[in-house]
């Protein structure tokens, strides 16, 4: 018992000055810790790929004291990836060893200085990303620090948050996660990645208060014997909202508050929500609207990009949204354009269809995907994780019969113990 | 063999769409009329069909019948 409250003691003491801890690399830094690798920091190369998250972190913090470009490559990109992205592969050759001159803006004497250097980042300071489709080729995209840092809170209100960090920290909500973390000098916990088991002990032993993830990470670590009281507000982007898990959650996470996030990288985050419906803030008015159900964004909120494909002042999301209100807009998010499944000239919504299969009792999770098929065009398939032996393929369909038109309702299930996902965490379409 | 193969694809869709099983196929059988089958039943059998035997049997255009089927196959009854 004494050794329990000295460890507690000992952990709250040292949990103000805690930047970084990750179970899976074995690594834990203080903010001191990070002060001494930005000082000590000899060369710079601004096409980074790493598997170490802090590595990341580093990074981005050395380029802009730097007043330099980080260009961040996904670190399961392979040789010819990188080549055909960027031109050539070998990137040490592009390391250098900085100069007299930008090792001293490196030497920073406190951590309150290191943030104050970074919330006056030079304007041609940027980040570059690649975007993460499921099909084709990713496409750059930079981000300035006023684009990438849009929705962080800054206040004393968030001093004493924990950030559970739940994305790839080359994704570009990882990244924003990790400036919000970082702003208001907090804690950040790793829980990408991490088993089911071990994030609950992580997110228990250092009593992470905030979690930003998908609706696809929620579902696989979600348990209904297990409560997280610590947490106290959850941040859902990247996929359509999934009200179920988000009822679940409730239950699993009784203390916390929503968000609901529409964001890409191509924007960063834009709107934000307490439901699946987006108001349009008046400062956007004149910057969003909707044609032919689709999505579109004027290019002033845009990061920039030669890759992006614009009409006249307009990017097309590729995002189709329902009109609930026209005055101020409000917006509800229906599908990815390029995932509604063309069969036989009917389109399907593998979402809606997901939604559907996920509602019946005993399914922990499900990816409806497109078969080419020569009759149809395409054959809807889904693949089911369930958590007993009650589900089963005849009682799937009798149950979408009743709530599914016929073409929606997939012609081959099969059933398996996890889903394959992107390297963003999001479930694979194709 | 193949044959029970072909009849097993062929009740496994029947059966999924709630209807009764068939004891057996005979090459006149037509898929339309005498099976009932739909484009999506349709779309299903050669799904399964090239699953088991690695053939698209509608590659070149739909076929009528299960005689069809078995010539695509190479399977004589």
């Amino acid at each position: 018992m004494i050794r329990l409250v000295v460890y507690w003691i000992n952990y709250a003491f040292m949990s103000k000055s805690l930047f970084y801890i990750d179970s899976i690399e074995n690594r834990t830094k203080s903010y001191d810790d990070l002060l001494n690798d930005v000082n000590s920091t000899k060369s710079y190369n601004s096409y980074f790929r790493s598997n170490s998250y802090y590595s990341v972190f580093l990074n981005i913090i050395v380029s802009i004291l730097l007043e330099k470009e980080i260009i961040i490559l996904d670190n399961d990109f392979s040789e010819k990836e990188i080549e055909i992205l960027i031109g050539f592969n070998d990137l040490e050759t592009k390391q250098e060893n900085l100069t007299i001159e930008e090792i001293d803006k490196l030497q920073v004497n406190s951590i309150e200085e290191l943030l104050k250097k970074i919330n006056n980042v030079d304007y041609n300071w940027k980040i570059s990303l690649f975007t993460s489709g499921t099909t084709g080729l990713p496409k750059k995209v930079s981000h300035t620090f006023e684009t990438i840092t849009r929705f962080v809170k800054r206040s004393t209100a968030h001093l004493s948050d924990v950030w559970g960090f739940a994305y790839n920290p080359t994704h570009i909500a990882g990244i924003q996660v990790f400036f919000q973390a970082l702003l208001n000098q907090n804690l950040i916990i790793r829980l990408f990645g991490l088993s089911q088991t071990l994030f609950f002990e992580q997110v228990e032993k250092f009593q992470v208060s905030h979690i930003s993830a998908t609706p696809t990470f929620f579902r696989l670590i979600y348990s209904d014997n297990l409560v997280l009281p610590s947490v106290k507000h959850i941040t859902i982007g990247g996929e359509k909202l999934d009200k179920k898990i988000v009822e679940k959650l409730k239950l699993m996470m009784p203390d916390a508050s929503f968000t609901n996030v529409y964001a890409s990288t191509e924007a960063g985050s834009l709107f934000a929500s307490k439901d699946d419906a987006f108001i349009i803030k008046e400062e956007f008015k004149n910057m969003v609207k909707v044609e032919k159900f689709e999505l579109l964004i004027n290019k002033c909120l845009l990061a920039q990009s030669d890759d992006l494909k614009l009409a006249g002042e307009w990017y097309h999301t590729g995002d189709i949204v329902e009109i609930m209100e026209t005055e101020p807009l409000k917006i509800r998010f229906i599908s990815r354009k390029n995932e509604m499944i063309n069969v036989g000239g009917y389109k399907v919504n593998p979402a809606e269809v997901e939604d559907a299969i996920r509602s019946i009792s005993g399914v922990s999770d499900v990816r409806v995907y497109a078969k080419p098929n020569s009759v149809l065009g395409n054959l809807i398939c889904c693949e089911i994780v369930s958590v007993n032996d009650e589900v089963t393929e005849k009682r799937v369909r009798l149950y979408l019969t009743e709530v599914l038109q016929d073409f929606k309702i997939p012609r081959l299930i099969h059933f398996v113990d996890r889903l394959d996902l992107t390297r963003t965490g999001k479930v694979i379409r194709n | 063999m193949s044959m029970n193969i072909l009849l097993n694809i062929v009740n496994t869709i029947l059966s999924n769409k709630g209807w009764v099983s068939i004891e057996r196929l005979s090459g006149s059988m037509k898929l339309r009329e005498d099976l009932n089958f739909d484009s999506l039943d349709l779309a299903e059998l050669t799904v399964r069909i090239e699953a088991q035997f690695g053939i698209d049997i509608f590659e070149d255009g739909l076929v009528d019948t299960i005689g069809g089927i078995l010539d695509k196959l190479c399977i004589h009854e």
